[in-house]
């Protein structure tokens, strides 16, 4: 409570107003708050689910490429990787919620098949290569995903204090000095009209001796 | 855009036959210089990183997860798979923001 304040009533209007704006703000950022944590929540939960395809995904991408390494030896695998035209591209753009940015990616391929002669390779490279194009495409999705959700959880976090210091300290202490400043404006209001009964009391008192 | 991946060998190797660049790493400071490079090619829209890799440089990582809007940074499990112990995604945000979901 600020008690430092002179008790007026254009400080208790002021006070008055800052009150009625901080409620504003609070309902604001209540609103704000629960439309991240339902837009976090829904990201979460695909997140979790695409995180389990990479790893799958990721899984038997790596156990194809072993196989093509074991058949062909490492340095020609090498050797095809090099003399494989393919070109990943992403989009990235940009979506907003609640003002937070975040990503969208798009990925795509450019291939310029046949990538080599199937001539002395191993089937299994064709399978590796099949496996990480795979990989990349949800790669994409859990990336964007993964970054919105550190971004949105941040924002969260953020709002949740701003609704805190709002809710448990900002408001309540407004409340508290307006109630200060009523309470010693009824006050001072109660002593005036004491004193203008006393002076009135007084001055009939010498009415009457100066009538007699 | 494109992507890039700092990752061990097989994962440069792999990624590379679908025509993705990348560099080896094994150390922190090859770590480092490999995520510095990649951070300069303006080109780069997605790193993809190995998750042992970026716990040597956890810092660096975050500070671009958090405040850059490029690129984006993917962890990903390397040849070994999911590390145990590791944290999920819902167990990262728990952390992150306090509340559980």
């Amino acid at each position: 409570m600020k008690t430092n304040i002179a008790p007026t009533k254009t400080n208790l209007l002021s006070l008055g107003h800052e009150l009625k704006f901080a409620r504003l703000g609070y309902e604001l950022l209540d609103q704000k708050r629960n439309i991240l944590v339902i837009e976090l929540l829904n990201l979460v939960d695909q997140a979790a689910d695409h995180e389990e395809k990479v790893e799958k995904a990721l899984a038997e991408a790596y156990r194809t490429l072993e196989e093509a390494v074991i058949d062909m030896g490492k340095l020609k695998v090498t050797q095809v990787a090099s003399a494989i035209n393919i070109e990943s591209r992403v989009k990235i753009t940009q979506r907003k919620v609640m003002g937070v940015g975040l990503p969208v990616v798009d990925t795509g391929f450019d291939d310029y098949p046949p990538y080599y002669s199937p001539m002395n390779n191993s089937f299994w490279i064709d399978s590796s290569l099949n496996e990480f194009k795979a990989v990349l495409q949800i790669m994409g999705k859990l990336a964007e995903l993964k970054i919105s959700i550190m971004r949105l959880a941040r924002e969260v976090k953020k709002t949740i204090r701003k609704v805190n210091a709002l809710e448990k300290i900002a408001i309540p202490e407004l409340r508290e000095t307006v109630k200060y400043i009523q309470n010693r404006l009824e006050e001072n209001e109660r002593d005036m009209i004491i004193l203008l009964k006393m002076i009135k009391t007084r001055l009939e008192k010498k009415k009457e001796k100066s009538d007699n | 855009m494109k992507y890039f991946v700092i990752g061990d060998e097989d994962a440069v190797l792999g990624f590379g036959l679908v025509g993705v660049q990348g560099v080896k790493a094994e150390t922190p400071a090859e770590a480092e210089t490999a995520f510095n490079s990649a951070l300069e090619d303006s080109d780069v829209g997605i790193i993809i990183i190995d998750f042992k890799i970026a716990d040597m440089i956890r810092p660096l990582v975050d500070r671009y997860i958090f405040t850059e809007q490029f690129p984006l940074i993917v962890e990903v499990p390397g040849r070994e798979g999911r590390l145990p112990g590791r944290p999920g995604i819902r167990a990262m945000v728990n952390e992150a923001i306090g509340i559980k979901l």
